[in-house]
């Protein structure tokens, strides 16, 4: 049989977007990995430890977040944290137990979400249609970040900044966040 | 309503799934228990007026089981407690 | 035609003229106007008709309790029935029309009902059309109901855009008027995060339509410039156009914001907020009421507060020569106000001084009003003041019940406030401005102080402080013409009489029986007034009579409002398989499952149906291979030391000792015993498992999994994450899937000895990229699933089909996944219903009986368990040519086809390409017993009527060897 000359091609889930409304600017950050780590029952030292040797970051608070400027740590449940970085192949995964060894429990979670950033002036104003999580800067200041739900659809929401925010959602459901958050942007912007 | 999640603070009912009672954590230990432990454990319920200590999942948030003490005739939520600390106050472990 | 009617003064834009059609003539008003002032600005007395009787109505009010000025607004498909013209920001181009008239609006034909009164009275659709009974159905109720109802909807799609949002605060300050804007106005100077809601387009209140001065500067321009100080606070967002309809539990409030500058089509017209807030202070204001005297509905008598707001506010003359009817101070100081502008008070009637209005005339707007029975005196507007009841609305509406103070004959909030809340000013029962200012501001840095924010609140606004004193008087008695109290619902005060004489005398008796207070107003104005005639016809106070129970929303909300942007197909969100791009490009047909959108099947061209489709995909897969996107399938990743003991306990059967690198088929049991899902789980390592659900129960299972771990056993080792969405997984099935699959997979030895069914391997594809492959069948075919990493699946399913090409490879859809497994006898969803048990579904024998299973216990129910109970069998229509259907129900052969002889219905069927004929499986009692007897699907909705024979379920290779070679 004739050798087969096929390669696997990937294809960002909303094709690379890059769009304008108004003032405002959404992305679809394509080359983003985000990898959790279940820590074992009992092995928090041990995992704070390791975090801390292999990018010299701790375990972040709920609700905040740790960047060591290549990678940021998300604490996202009392035994889970999520390990947000640029990183382009399949293999996210393989490159943070490297590091980490059997302190973690790693799963990688990037194709399982698609990313959008997200900024402008009405960015907040637009948040406010969907997010019921208070977005104030005293309230979610840069580095906050969260879980919560916006029409219908589990999202989570990292503060990058004033009017900038990155937020993931469920790959499968993508074109429907993408709906939600450029109606919220119509709405507000009128455009 | 809001339910103040211990770790994450005030946050909106929608984003929980509801349960039932906590008396769910009790769950006997079907080799040992008799058919009618089981079924009770199962199917009866306390309907108390007054305060009652409930079962919440933060679906849209970290996943966390909660414990929430709610008064039944005024909704006035009390207490919130992970439910994992309060399944291993009732005894429960491995 | 000119503004006839508008006078010097008021708040409103005069540089700038607004055309609008009223009727279909065009009118003109200016910016600041609301529809109702433009109209009386235009004359414009007669607005509409009442709801039963069709009197003619006119504006009585200048706010949101108008009971009559109820007009359609907007054209076409945009129209909206029932808007009080009195809550309606004038814009140009503006279009509304009155309603509730058949004809023009000064000819209404159905006005004959008012000659009908006196069978229409309190309760008369129980009393008057309960004869010939018969006539009820065809004849009256097909009348009232084409007569019945106010506006009229378009009848078409809204093109409205309406939306929600969150909002978030430590104060919401409930009302802009002097009350509201002093305790903003404290908080925010304090240091607080302020929301401010007004309902109304300009804040300031009363103020806008008094002549009080606060500072020693008008009230209207006080409001201006506190309006401007708040607004230059970051921590303040003032929300004018908003009305705050609900209280909810623990500080949420909903508000709904009208944007009447909102184009169809661009952005919403409405918005529905949730806020969510620390405190809250309701400085909500009081509404004014009038008092039932006879003929007291024609237009041109409304509400004296009313009366000084067009004078006011708008710069409209309510009439050329009016009167004032009172029983309080408040009549007197519109006849004060009124004179000082120069329009003509022929009288003032104070029923303090012993004095009544006793009849009107006027037949389409008020002529005369006849005094003391006696004098009558020609007026063309009577204003009357009642007194004023607090709005007490959002404080009950956590069942907080109003008490009855007797000095200002009002009700006022009770004791029982909803937490947090604070209720200050006029809605407190305090009716003069200077206290209320005070009060105000006091409530307002209060709070902020409570809240930490200890901030200067600056100096209390000062203003004079008279004293309003009332004596209740609420009808003219022994009065001839009907006395009217609720002017929406056209109740009077002999309604009201007689519902307490036919002994429907409690509040909420009353209301039900005369429609009092229901409907757009809710009784704002008529509510008291309709209570104390009530408590009087009892004999009764009126604190013993008490109010009706007042329910979110405060006022009304469009629905729209409620579905915000959740239209259509964004009433949900839409999953997509990773696939779906691919399977669109290559004739996919896709169904709705769930959220997700499935292919059903990929038509090719010839095939004239869908089954000519469908009968091919399975074909070409049992005869080579074909491919199928099986990715809506719940994944969860499980990890931990003890993930095995972990899965030991979830699953019925045993899982202790799966080894690394196989995949075992598992059924889980609810706790009371019947069976809920099933999938596979395969044993990646020693500490790591992936776990498949059902579509349909990933989010369930995964949340069950969640309490077992967090709350049954908190000291196990286990973590779960949920990976549905991160994998594309195929399931690759057929004769010639192994040969497909070794053109893909990257050097594994996938012979059936090194890779046998239920096998699972980490792997590359396709040069290098990282794959997952289990060796487990759907089909009963010798099949594989392969998964890959999400953002390879449209890729991925080009490269199995173009690997596939030697073997004429097929992708195949959700219908043939249907069949083939309906052919293999494997359960699903029609099966896994809830009601069944393992050993119903023949998978008895799996549940274990050496450890504790979850609704292991219950399984064992004698029920449940008994020998003759319903059990999983094959179904095949005797004549082979037959169809059968799904839903039939289960007879033995002559038996009647009742209840008592029912054994069981058909749970799914299908066409088997391999068989040539219909195939099916079903529930039947005592049916491992009955393999090769015969029986009647009988189908009472279609009356489909098969012999059947019952088999066993497996209808293709029982012995599983295809799936194993």
């Amino acid at each position: 049989m004739a050798e087969l000359d096929f390669k696997l091609d990937a294809a960002p889930t909303l094709g690379g977007l890059d769009r304008v409304i108004g003032a405002n600017r959404l992305v679809e950050c394509a080359d983003m990995a985000l990898v959790s780590i279940a820590i074992p029952l009992g092995g928090d030292t041990e995992l704070s430890a390791a975090l801390s040797r292999a990018w010299q970051i701790g375990v972040p608070s709920p609700t905040r977040s740790n960047d060591s400027g290549s990678i940021r740590a998300i604490r996202s449940a009392p035994d889970q944290l999520l390990l947000l970085f640029p990183h382009s192949g399949p293999d996210a995964a393989e490159t943070v137990a490297t590091q980490l060894g059997d302190t973690g429990y790693v799963t990688d979670q990037t194709d399982g979400n698609v990313f959008l950033e997200i900024s402008g002036p009405q960015t907040a104003e637009a948040m406010e249609r969907i997010c019921p999580i208070d977005l104030a800067p005293e309230a979610f200041p840069p580095g906050a970040s969260a879980r919560t739900m916006m029409e219908h659809l589990g999202v989570w929401i990292l503060c990058l900044g004033p009017q900038s925010f990155l937020l993931w959602s469920p790959r499968s459901s993508a074109r429907s966040f993408l709906h939600a958050i450029e109606t919220s942007y119509h709405h507000v912007t009128g455009q | 309503m809001i339910i103040n999640h211990p770790l994450l603070g005030p946050r909106d009912a929608a984003e929980f799934v509801y349960k039932g009672d906590v008396s769910l954590i009790d769950r006997p230990d079907g080799m040992a228990a008799s058919l009618e432990e089981m079924h009770d454990f199962v199917h009866l319920r306390d309907n108390p007026a007054g305060a009652h200590r409930e079962l919440w999942y933060h679906a849209y948030g970290d996943r966390s089981w909660l414990v929430v003490t709610r008064d039944t005739t005024t909704h006035e939520i009390t207490k919130v407690e992970l439910a994992r600390d309060v399944a291993r106050g009732r005894g429960r472990s491995r | 035609m000119s503004q006839k009617m508008r006078i010097d003064g008021g708040l409103i834009d005069r540089d700038t003229t607004l055309k609008f059609r009223w009727n279909d003539r065009w009118l003109t008003g200016h910016p600041g106007d609301t529809l109702a002032s433009a109209l009386l600005a235009n004359g414009e007395k007669l607005v509409g008709r009442s709801f039963k009787y069709h009197r003619p109505r006119g504006i009585f009010s200048a706010g949101p309790e108008e009971p009559n000025a109820l007009v359609e607004l907007g054209r076409g498909a945009a129209r909206t029935p029932n808007i009080a013209a009195t809550t309606i920001e004038l814009q140009d181009r503006l279009y509304a029309k009155s309603q509730n008239h058949r004809g023009p609006l000064a000819f209404d034909l159905l006005s004959v009902n008012d000659l009908l009164a006196p069978f229409l009275g309190a309760g008369f659709y129980y009393k008057t059309f309960m004869w010939p009974k018969a006539f009820w159905e065809k004849l009256y109720e097909p009348f009232i109901r084409s007569a019945a109802g106010l506006g009229a909807l378009s009848g078409k799609a809204d093109p409205d855009i309406y939306d929600h949002g969150f909002l978030h605060a430590d104060l919401l300050v409930i009302g802009a008027g002097p009350a509201g804007l002093s305790a903003a106005l404290a908080a925010g100077r304090a240091g607080a995060r302020v929301i401010l809601a007004d309902e109304d387009f300009r804040f300031g209140g009363r103020l806008n339509s008094e002549t009080y001065e606060v500072d020693n500067a008008s009230g209207s321009d006080w409001a201006t410039e506190v309006a401007a100080e708040l607004s230059s606070m970051p921590s303040v967002r003032l929300m004018p156009r908003t009305a705050v309809f609900g209280t909810y539990d623990h500080g949420i409030y909903g508000a709904l914001e009208r944007k009447p500058d909102a184009g169809v089509g661009e952005t919403p017209r409405y918005v529905q907020w949730r806020i969510y807030t620390k405190r809250a202070i309701l400085a909500a204001g009081a509404t004014e009421r009038s008092i039932a005297f006879p003929n007291n509905d024609r237009p041109g008598v409304m509400l004296a507060g009313a009366a000084r707001a067009y004078v006011n506010r708008y710069g409209v003359a309510p009439g050329k020569r009016m009167a004032v009817f009172t029983n309080n101070d408040d009549g007197l100081r519109t006849a004060q106000d009124l004179r000082s502008r120069g329009l003509s008070i022929v009288t003032v009637v104070d029923t303090r001084a012993g004095d009544q209005v006793t009849g009107t005339s006027g037949r389409q707007g008020l002529r005369s009003i006849v005094v003391n029975d006696t004098q009558e005196v020609e007026v063309d507007c009577l204003a009357v003041s009642g007194g004023w009841s607090p709005t007490v609305h959002l404080t009950c509406h956590h069942r907080g019940r109003p008490v009855w103070r007797e000095d200002i004959a009002a009700f006022v909030p009770g004791p029982d406030l909803p937490p947090g809340m604070t209720v200050t000013g006029a809605a407190n029962g305090t009716l003069s401005l200077g206290s209320i200012l005070h009060e105000g501001h006091s409530a307002g840095m209060t709070a902020a102080a409570e809240l930490g924010f200890t901030g200067s609140a600056g100096s209390v606004p000062t203003a004079s402080d008279e004293e309003v004193k009332i004596t209740p008087f609420w009808h003219v008695g022994e009065a001839k013409g009907r006395a009217w109290v609720d002017l929406q619902n056209d109740v009077t005060v002999k309604d009201i009489k007689q519902s307490q004489q036919e002994g429907f005398e409690s509040v909420e008796h009353l209301k039900r029986y005369t429609t009092l207070g229901m409907a757009t107003d809710q009784g704002k104005t008529s509510n008291v007034p309709g209570l104390a005639i009530l408590a009087d016809a009892r004999g009764a106070t009126i604190a013993e009579t008490g109010t009706t129970i007042f329910r979110p929303p405060y006022s009304a909300v469009p629905i729209g409002a409620f579905a915000g942007r959740s239209r259509g197909k964004h009433f949900r969100p839409t999953r997509l398989t990773p696939s779906h791009e691919w399977s669109a490009a290559n004739g996919a047909d896709f169904v709705e499952v769930g959220q997700w959108m499935r292919a059903q099947w990929y038509k090719r061209p010839g095939e004239a149906g869908w089954r000519d489709s469908v009968d091919r995909e399975v074909r070409m897969t049992r005869g080579s291979v074909g491919v199928c996107d099986v990715s809506t399938l719940g994944k969860i990743d499980i990890q931990g030391r003890d993930a095995a003991e972990f899965l030991n306990r979830v699953y019925s059967n045993p899982f202790l000792k799966l080894p690394v690198g196989k995949v075992r088929y598992g059924l889980m049991l609810r706790e009371d015993g019947f069976a809920y899902d099933d999938g596979t789980t395969a044993r990646l390592s020693e500490t790591h498992y992936v776990m498949t659900t059902t579509t349909a129960n990933a989010e369930l299972v995964f949340r069950n999994l969640e309490f077992a771990r967090q709350c049954l056993w908190p000291d196990l080792d286990v973590h779960l994450i949920s990976t549905t969405d991160a994998w594309a997984q195929f399931a690759v099935a057929g004769p010639k899937s192994r040969a497909l699959l070794s053109r893909v997979v990257d050097g594994l030895d996938l012979s059936n000895d090194a890779f046998p069914f239920m096998a699972c391997a980490e792997c590359t594809v396709f040069g290098g990229t990282p794959a997952r492959l289990f060796r487990i069948s759907f089909s009963g075919e010798l099949a594989y699933e392969i998964a890959v990493s999400a953002r390879y699946g449209d890729s991925m399913m080009d490269g199995l089909i173009t690997a596939g090409q030697p073997f004429d490879a097929v992708p195949y859809g959700l219908e043939a996944l249907g069949v083939m497994r309906v052919e293999k006898g494997h359960v699903a969803g029609a099966e896994l219903n809830g009601q069944t048990t393992a050993q119903m579904l023949g998978l008895g024998s799996m549940v274990s009986k050496k450890k504790d299973v979850m609704g292991g216990k219950l399984a064992e129910r004698p029920e449940l368990a008994r020998a003759d109970g319903l059990r999983l069998v094959g179904l095949r229509p005797v004549d082979r040519t037959a169809s059968l259907r799904a839903g039939a129900h289960m007879f033995e052969p002559g038996a009647p086809e009742d209840m008592a002889h029912d054994l069981g219905w058909v749970t799914s069927v299908a066409y088997s390409p391999e068989l040539s004929h219909m195939i099916g499986l079903g529930l039947v009692k005592e049916g491992a017993a009955r393999h090769g007897s015969t029986m009647r699907a009988f189908s009472p909705i279609t009356e489909e009527d098969v012999m059947v024979e019952i088999c066993s379920p497996h209808h293709i290779d029982p012995q599983g060897d295809r799936q194993r070679g």
